[in-house]
């Protein structure tokens, strides 16, 4: 070793520098091993820890056996679950973080045994990952120094060193994806990390650090439920995004939309969370002329018809956002036959003027849903008359069925922008609907009859009973008189 | 008119209550046995809507069709498979309550407000639906198919 | 119009010689006095079972006696069927009115000590048509299956079975199986129409000859005055109150289909638990709320087996009153029987309160 006499040197001029004795890195830096020298750099050793801090051992003794001795407490190089353990004997210990000046949180090594990454790994002796597999073991640096791994600009290169090898996945779970770095760096957030900065969303932004839970489990930030909040975190903080230039609202209107609701108050999972729109890894806001696909994940029928009518070739030849337009994006209420029609606020005179033939269409459609919307609440309310007043009318609300159908058809068929085409569908609603009033009168009549009919035969029945009487009062009448007399 | 006796006042007076009596007596029986005939004139739907539905003869269903028929106040939706086997599923959706639809393109059953699919045994195989249709069963006889619950 | 009723008396007295007959009728006499106005009861629970028997009739015409028909049979006929409505929520009501006026008219018979000699098997007959009375009531109940009807029914048939030695079986007869299923509705369906009507015409006929025969019973205090006692002519004179009220009563019977239908709740389900709130009808509920409130068990005998003993007991007693009533065939009214009558009547009626309102 050429270099010994030099680092020897070196190592002494550190030692005298005031810094506290560290035998152990003396003897094994003079030694040219890597830890050693990566340890220079490292936070612990910044602070004043010994190799023996880890390690055990005596770090005041120059003699390898006594620094070295079992009964100094020596444990050699931890192999497995013990790495955790060895670094959670300060991590874990508020005491310990307060003596040494630290205001790091102490709960990591907690999380990470209860986390996905804290389960049984291939070899079942340990953990699938240890704190060294994601922060190094000697090279350590604080999460916020660009050098550490776990440094936003560096997290995504050292969770792909495992979740985007295939092979080694495949032992875990099969199923899962490995494209989510290749994925992300298409993405508004990848981009902008890979340019620098570190601000903009990485893995643990949205999975956590130490509390990763796989997607399925409910409890995990990435779960459908809980994801609005988990963007809202970056995206509707007002000071944060003010750089970018991103509205903040956008939270608060998905909230209070049709699919915030279905999502967030009734634990819909078929409702759509932000990744559904805007993708998971690969986030980025729909392209104009792709939302009506996106929305048709679900919205099949309307993104086909839509897609099928003048409107797709004119809105992506205006650059006009498709759905969007009409029903907005994050704050999408339910919608209703409002939308269209030529009043101020429907969105079809926002383009069609006065006089055109589209104009006249959009207000004979808007008054079929009208008419239809109408005739199904006067159905209704007349079956629910009658049922309230005790008449038997179990067919015709059944109809009611499909006069709901045929409103949500006719709905949907709007989307074709045809009028003939919604006629069919609002005229067979109307017409069932036509049916179910009838019968509902029907019910409501015959119940009218009843007490009509009662009041007739009670005076049928009274002058009856009252003729009777007379009739009998006149018999005894005569009786009396006959007895009279022949006495 | 003066002088009338007693014995003739008395006689139209009972001649007018006999005649209120039988008037009374025929209008009562009028107002029993009108509604006793309109009671025992059946019905336009001559037969009672029963636990067990009578769908009509097996010819009138086409291979890979699928029909809704009123069981009680649900509906119910009848399949004839391509393969000419009968099934009878739920056709309330089990999202949001749209009424589902048999796609012959699919051969598949398709509820057309969110693209929920489920499969021929009423398995929710795509979309929202959180749960699959419930089956109902049915019964060949002779030739006629009959709807029931399942037992 | 009278003529034709000549003709055809006098083409009937030829081949039957009704001389007789019309002689003896016109001879039937009412006494009036202060107690006259029970004599009327009769009369109504009379009327209301020829209603029963009508309304009945016209129901068989629509009702289907199976488990899976039953329940939607009576929906369609409220609902789809002409005036089916009112004949069925008139032969729900006048069941009720029939029991009712039944009580009544064995009460007031009671009181009047008017099953004494010679009239000991008008009473027996009477009681007897009581007893079918019930049965018709309690078997009528299962009919259109609904929750209610079958969780009563289950309770009711269940007691039955506490009898020792006959009691099992002949629960397991009634139901036609050892629960209550469609077996159990076939079989009640069987007796409410067929077998209790069958005893029960033959009853009422001989308990109808009987006072024809022997006319109205004459109150006891009043025997000594019996010459000087105001009569009128059971023909037509007290026939014709008779029918006044009894016009007024099926008024009563519209007016309670019209304003208070009957319900047809919810049908049938074996699997389901039991509604809250299941009891029998108000004519069963004495009976009901006093095994309810006796004790499980009292000394060594089960408390349900005791009260079901004791009601048995009860009921033979009363059944064989004129036997054992000496008092009242030698004109006297026994003190000691009326309060135990006015006894019984307050029994019936605080228990049936209290188990309404429980």
């Amino acid at each position: 070793m050429k270099q010994t006499p030099l680092f020897l040197f070196l190592v002494a001029l550190a030692a005298s520098a005031g810094k506290a004795a560290d035998g152990c890195l003396e003897c094994h830096a003079a030694l040219g091993d890597t830890p050693s020298k990566l340890f220079l750099r490292d936070i612990h050793h910044a602070n004043g820890i010994p190799c023996s801090g880890c390690h055990g051992g005596d770090a005041t003794s120059s003699d390898m056996e006594q620094a070295m001795s079992t009964k100094a407490g020596f444990v050699g190089r931890p192999v497995g679950d013990s790495v955790s353990v060895v670094c959670a004997r300060c991590h874990s210990s508020g005491e310990e973080m307060k003596h040494l000046h630290s205001s790091i949180p102490v709960g990591q090594f907690e999380l990470l045994q209860q986390s996905v990454h804290g389960k049984r790994g291939t070899d079942g002796r340990s953990r699938i990952a240890q704190c060294t597999t994601c922060h190094g073991a000697h090279g350590i640096a604080a999460v916020n120094d660009p050098r550490s791994p776990v440094h936003p600009r560096n997290l995504v290169t050292t969770c792909s060193r495992c979740h985007s090898d295939a092979t080694y996945m495949r032992s875990y779970n099969p199923a899962l994806p490995v494209d989510q770095r290749e994925k992300y760096m298409t993405s508004v957030h990848g981009k902008r990390n890979a340019a620098g900065d570190s601000r903009a969303a990485e893995c643990a932004s949205c999975h956590g650090s130490h509390d990763i839970l796989p997607v399925k489990d409910v409890r995990s930030a990435v779960y459908p439920t809980n994801i609005p909040r988990t963007c809202a975190k970056c995206h509707s903080d007002a000071a944060l995004m003010k750089a970018y230039g991103i509205p903040t609202d956008q939270y608060e209107r998905y909230a209070k939309s049709v699919h915030g609701v279905a999502l967030l108050e009734r634990n819909d999972l078929g409702a759509p969370a932000c990744n559904s729109c805007h993708g998971n890894h690969g986030a980025t806001p729909p392209g104009v002329a792709s939302i009506s696909k996106v929305c048709g994940t679900c919205h099949a029928l309307n993104s086909e018809l839509f897609s099928a009518s003048p409107h797709k070739k004119a809105f992506d030849a205006l650059r006009v956002p498709e759905c969007e337009s009409c029903h907005g994006n994050h704050g999408i209420m339910a919608a209703s036959a409002a939308l269209i029609g030529t009043e101020e606020g429907t969105t079809c005179v926002r383009c069609h003027k006065d006089g055109s033939a589209a104009y006249v269409a959009a207000g004979t459609m808007r008054r079929m849903l009208d008419s239809l919307e109408s005739e199904e609440t006067r159905a209704k309310s007349l079956v629910e008359d009658a049922e309230q007043k005790g008449m038997e009318v179990s067919e015709a609300k059944f109809r009611l069925r499909e006069i709901r159908q045929a409103r949500l058809e006719s709905r949907t068929t709007v989307h074709a922008f045809d009028q003939a085409k919604l006629t069919g569908v609002a005229a067979k609603g109307i017409a069932v609907a036509g049916w179910v009033s009838a019968e509902g009168e029907r019910a409501i009549d015959d119940y009218y009859f009843r007490r009509v009919g009662l009041g007739v035969s009670t005076l049928i029945i009274t002058i009856l009973a009252v003729t009777l009487y007379l009739y009998i009062r006149r018999i005894e009448k005569a009786d009396r008189r006959q007895k009279t007399t022949t006495t | 008119m003066q002088g009338v006796s007693p014995n003739m006042e008395r006689t139209s007076k009972r001649d007018f209550l006999k005649l209120l009596l039988g008037g009374g007596g025929l209008a009562w029986l009028a107002a029993v046995v009108y509604p006793v005939l309109a009671y025992l004139k059946p019905p336009v739907q001559g037969e009672v809507e029963v636990t067990s539905v009578k769908v009509g003869p097996l010819s009138g269903i086409e291979k890979n069709s699928g029909t809704i028929v009123r069981f009680g106040t649900k509906p119910v939706l009848l399949i004839r498979t391509a393969a000419g086997e009968l099934r009878a599923l739920s056709a309330t959706c089990t999202h949001l309550d749209c009424t589902v639809q048999y796609r012959k393109d699919l051969e598949a059953i398709w509820c057309a407000c969110h693209n929920g699919t489920y499969d021929l045994n009423g398995r929710n195989i795509s979309g929202p639906p959180p749960r699959p249709l419930e089956q109902y069963r049915v019964v060949l006889q002779g030739e006629d198919v009959y709807l029931s619950k399942n037992a | 119009m009278k003529g034709i009723g000549q003709k055809l008396y006098h083409w009937l007295d030829e081949r039957v010689h009704l001389d007789q007959l019309v002689e003896f009728m016109d001879k039937k006499s009412v006494p009036m006095h202060r107690g006259s106005i029970w004599y009327y009861f009769g009369g109504v629970s009379l009327f209301l079972f020829i209603v029963q028997v009508v309304t009945g009739i016209l129901l068989l015409l629509y009702y289907k006696g199976s488990e899976q028909l039953a329940f939607e049979s009576i929906q369609f006929l409220m609902s789809k069927v002409s005036f089916g409505w009112l004949v069925r929520s008139v032969h729900s009501w006048s069941a009720n009115l029939f029991v009712l006026s039944a009580m009544i008219h064995m009460f007031s018979v009671f009181f009047e000590r008017a099953y004494r000699f010679p009239r000991e098997l008008t009473w027996l007959t009477g009681m007897f048509m009581f007893f079918l009375a019930l049965g018709f009531g309690f078997s009528g109940y299962l009919l259109p299956w609904n929750e209610l009807a079958l969780f009563a029914t289950k309770v009711g048939t269940e007691i039955v079975g506490v009898v020792p030695g006959i009691g099992k079986p002949l629960m397991i007869l009634l139901r036609g199986g050892p629960e209550v299923s469609g077996a159990t509705l076939s079989r009640f369906f069987g007796f409410h129409v067929a077998v209790l009507p069958g005893i029960f015409v033959v009853l009422l006929t001989i308990h109808l000859l009987l006072v024809q025969r022997q006319g109205m019973s004459y109150p006891l205090r009043k025997e000594e005055e019996r010459e000087s006692l105001k009569t009128i002519p059971f023909f037509p004179n007290f026939l014709l109150r008779d029918l006044l009220l009894w016009l007024v009563v099926l008024n009563v019977l519209a007016i309670l289909a019209v304003f208070f239908p009957w319900e047809l709740g919810r049908k049938a389900d074996a699997f389901a638990p039991a509604p809250a709130g299941i009891r029998p009808e108000w004519y069963f509920l004495f009976m009901f709320q006093t095994l309810k409130v006796f004790p499980a068990k009292v000394w060594a005998i089960d408390g349900d087996v005791l009260g079901v003993g004791l009601f048995a007991l009860a009921g033979i007693l009363w059944t064989l009153v004129p036997f054992w009533d000496r008092k009242s065939r030698h004109g006297e009214k026994g003190r000691l029987l009326t309060w135990t009558g006015i006894g019984v009547v307050l029994y019936i009626l605080v228990l049936t309160v209290i188990g309404w309102l429980a």
